[in-house]
């Protein structure tokens, strides 16, 4: 980077507050996806809007790429300076800026980490519902930034129904303030767009949250079934009977075979074909009758063994399994890769017997979590990374994955975004038309291109978007697929 | 057919969303499409319809299927038709628009129209994808058909409340939540504002979550609906601040939310929509003094009438404001949503983008102010 670049951001930033150190930006070369590789040529760490903007601004005299990054936890290369340029840190801006108990929201600095709003409002009665599993690590800036889910997104929704305004950067700089605490759209709902934009269209520099009252109540319960077919009917059984679940997840038997083998051991029956992990929570009133149904519908579909937790330890037993099951995988085998797809709900037998037959196809193991309310399933790819042919095959065994999903109506992506990992297959599921809108949507919020360019399109397309700009050619970087361990680094 | 005064110059069924994109590509002139025609006073005044496309033909049901809690239906089917089918699967979608159950779906989604379900969300929080029509006639998609989605940019976000200005919204699919297993509403009146709003204080702060909270006036009713497991909605009643609620159900129950439906219908001839905070509706209706409000107490959203355009201009002073409702001159002159600023700067370039020649309901929405 040209030094009179470097002095501009040390006075904008504060010589602190810029680093440029060639081995010390290898710390910002990945995110949680780290098969996909690219050092900034600049980090800054941001602590003010107005720096943002000033960074920004700078960034658009010298024609350079930028782009926002939170805790780096992302699952698919969001907060990867795909063409360098400089990284916009987040972090320090990590505060709770002020919580409003009586109109339920809280004003919140991008870098303040998910779970946090959650502590520091729970002594209030109230906590924020967007759970990812990566809560004790990612930041809020970048959940918005992916639109992040988790497993409560069935009954509350994703993080787009839990943002009411922001304050944010424009790609030009500009300082903006949209929405409004009412969540109500006057005019165009703008926030609705920016958030799951992938740090493409602003960079969030306030946000205000929704809080919710906390459940009074919650009952969580295990079922463990000798079929898929039975565990999937009982998940439509559920629904049909009115009952709206809290948190819906399915584990195979490959998953719960790595769980019961490791740390995380909830002692889930090791026999399992397939296990249901369903909670329901509201007021107390009504809650026992709920769950007394749900299990009444479980032994109707044959499972063999229904667990009720009797109280919080026992229901954060059952819990430390699911959320331990990527971490788990360490037990059998070396490396994995999370991949991320959406499924109608009811699709997922035969999903699940195509992933099989990929994985022999393949020779590579596959454990399967499901959030089976919403149809967001996660294959966990297994390999090892000092196989040099296994490695190989990871794309392609990934692609028609995804492939399977995309036919039977599902989607790319429920969580964790497009990003690099995805932007070639989005022509699975988008015809050019429908891509031709989403980049004019593009070109007005970040018309030059250079807020997080190579992102989310495919990239014949992100060439002809950014034009002469363009130093790499992002789809050789996908190739350079790396040894790389993902193990319980995963937004799941 | 007259909207705002401005007569159509050819009025076309489409059957089809096939047919939609051809007749809309065909057309050079501008181009407006309609619903059951439930809120064509709302926005700012059209400038030209030389093609009226009107959708209520676009009626079809395209995949329900209850296991996935999703539904897909074309623009021009009824509230009151997707209710009732969905309502045979112990399912519904929670929304009850002031403007009524003949409302088209597109329609709704197009104006983002609300009732007292406020309190649970909009349109925006149900809708998973979309298919719009382009004023050039193509087709374009967003989003998808599954309930969980961060596939490509969310621009259904963008075309909920954009009243048709961007594109003609064709298709949506929508995520579902099951029936309220029971519903009841209570009903109290206090003899002043301060007193509803001490009622009010204390249901922000205590257990219940209500489905529609709304304060009514200037009789200082509040109107408060559950919507749960039956013994969830009697634990919620018992606990309601002190009051002399009367508790309705069933058909009682319908009586009293078509009054307040009734109430909103009989508010003008300027209605207002201010956004502010929950614990800011007291002061804003003190403040502004209104013939006649309803607010969603719990979203900080007060519908206010006024007789004087006047009050406008003083309210966006202060807080966001839409007008609702108002003769076609004052909407013209005050503009429907108000907004400024770099927001304002960003929605006249979004609205170039899809519509360069501004034929797509040309004026009715921020082109228009």
């Amino acid at each position: 980077m040209q030094p009179e670049i470097v002095r501009k951001l040390r006075q904008i930033m504060g010589p602190d507050g810029v680093v440029v150190d060639e081995t010390a930006l290898l710390v910002y070369e990945c995110d949680a996806l780290a098969i996909f590789k690219h050092p900034p040529d600049a980090v800054v760490f941001a602590q003010t809007a107005k720096q943002v903007s000033e960074v920004v601004k700078l960034a658009n005299e010298y024609s350079i790429p930028f782009l926002p990054r939170g805790t780096g936890t992302g699952l698919s290369g969001g907060a990867m300076a795909a063409e360098g340029g400089i990284l916009i840190e987040m972090q320090r801006m990590n505060k709770i800026l002020s919580i409003d108990v009586e109109n339920r929201i809280a004003v919140v600095q991008p870098g303040v980490v998910n779970l946090h709003i959650t502590q520091a409002t729970a002594p209030l009665g109230l906590y924020y519902a967007p759970d990812p599993s990566s809560q004790m690590a990612c930041s809020i800036g970048g959940n918005v930034a992916e639109n992040a889910g988790g497993p409560h997104c069935l009954k509350y929704g994703m993080t787009t129904n839990h943002i009411l305004e922001i304050e944010a950067v424009l790609s030009d700089g500009e300082i903006v303030r949209l929405g409004n605490p009412a969540g109500e759209t006057v005019g165009m709902d703008l926030v609705g767009v920016i958030v799951g934009s992938e740090g493409t269209f602003a960079i969030v520099t306030e946000i205000v949250v929704r809080l919710l009252p906390k459940p009074q109540a919650v009952k969580t319960l295990l079922a463990a079934y000798r079929s898929v077919e039975a565990c999937s009917q009982t998940v439509s059984d559920v629904i049909a009977a009115g009952i709206m679940p809290a948190a819906l997840e399915f584990m195979d038997d490959k998953a719960i075979e790595a769980v019961e083998a490791s740390v995380y051991k909830a002692g889930y029956p090791r026999d399992a074909r397939a296990a249901l992990l369903i909670e329901v929570d509201g007021f107390r009133e009504g809650l026992e009758e709920t769950s007394d149904a749900i299990v009444r519908i479980c032994e109707k579909n044959q499972a063999y063994e229904v667990r009720v937790a009797k109280d919080d330890q026992e229901r954060a037993q059952l819990w430390l399994g699911r959320k331990g099951a990527f971490g788990a995988m360490g037990r059998i085998s070396p490396d994995m890769v999370v991949m991320d797809a959406v499924i109608p709900r009811t699709q997922l037998p035969g999903v699940l017997t195509e992933i099989y037959r990929l994985s022999e196809h393949y020779g590579l193991g596959v454990a399967n979590v499901f959030h089976a309310g919403d149809g967001n399933l996660h294959p966990l790819i297994l390999f090892d990374s000092r196989r040099k042919e296994q490695v190989d095959k990871i794309i392609d065994f990934g692609g028609d994955i995804m492939k399977v999903c995309v036919a039977v109506g599902g989607s790319l992506s429920g969580e964790h975004g497009i990003g690099i990992e995805k932007k070639e297959f989005m022509g699975l599921v988008f015809n050019e038309d429908d891509l031709d809108t989403m980049m004019q949507v593009k070109q007005v919020f970040n018309p030059r291109g250079l807020l997080n360019p190579s992102k989310v399109f495919p990239t014949r397309r992100s060439c002809t978007e950014i034009g002469k700009g363009t130093t790499t050619d992002t789809a050789t970087i996908g190739k350079r697929v790396e040894a790389v361990l993902l193990r319980g680094a995963g937004d799941h | 057919m007259t909207i705002d005064g401005i007569g159509a110059g050819r009025l076309v069924f489409p059957e089809s969303i096939e047919q939609l994109s051809e007749c809309v590509a065909a057309e050079k002139g501008s181009v407006v499409p309609v619903g059951a025609g439930t809120q064509l006073e709302f926005g700012n005044p059209l400038k030209s319809a030389d093609c009226v496309v009107n959708l209520t033909r676009l009626n079809k049901v395209t995949t329900y299927n209850p296991a996935e809690l999703t539904i897909h239906v074309e623009a021009g089917v009824t509230l009151k038709h997707l209710h009732s089918l969905l309502a045979a699967n112990n399912q519904t979608l929670p929304l009850d628009p002031w403007n009524g159950a003949d409302a088209t779906i597109g329609g709704i989604a197009s104006t983002s129209a609300q009732g007292p379900l406020r309190a649970t969300g909009t349109i925006r929080d149900w809708i998973i994808g979309m298919t719009v029509v382009h004023i050039d006639g193509r087709r374009s998609k967003t989003g998808g058909r599954v309930v969980k989605n961060v596939t490509g940019y969310d621009l259904a976000k963008l075309y909920t409340g954009s009243l048709g200005s961007l594109a003609i919204i064709a298709e949506i699919s929508f995520k579902l939540r099951p029936s309220f297993p029971a519903t009841a509403t209570a009903l109290a009146r206090f003899s002043s504002l301060a007193e509803a709003e001490s009622v009010l204080a204390a249901i922000r702060t205590s257990k219940v979550q209500p489905i529609a909270c709304e304060l009514s006036g200037p009789k200082h009713a509040v109107t408060v609906r559950f919507g749960e497991h039956p013994q969830a909605v009697e634990f919620q009643i018992r606990n309601l601040p002190k009051a002399s609620w009367e508790v309705v159900k069933a058909e009682n129950e319908n009586v009293s939310l078509e009054n307040l439906h009734r109430l909103h219908s009989e508010m003008g001839p300027i209605v207002l929509r201010v956004v502010g905070k929950p614990s800011e509706v007291r002061g804003i209706i003190e403040e502004y003094q209104p013939s006649s409000w309803i607010a969603h107490a719990l979203n900080g959203i007060v519908l206010m009438a006024f007789d004087d355009a006047s009050a406008i201009a003083a309210v966006r002073r202060k807080f966001p404001a839409i007008v609702e409702r108002a003769p076609a001159a004052i909407r013209s002159e005050f503009g429907t949503f108000g907004v400024q600023g770099a927001a304002k700067r960003l929605m006249v370039d979004m609205k170039r983008t899809f519509d360069p020649e501004r034929r797509l309901n040309p004026g009715r929405h921020i082109d228009g102010e």
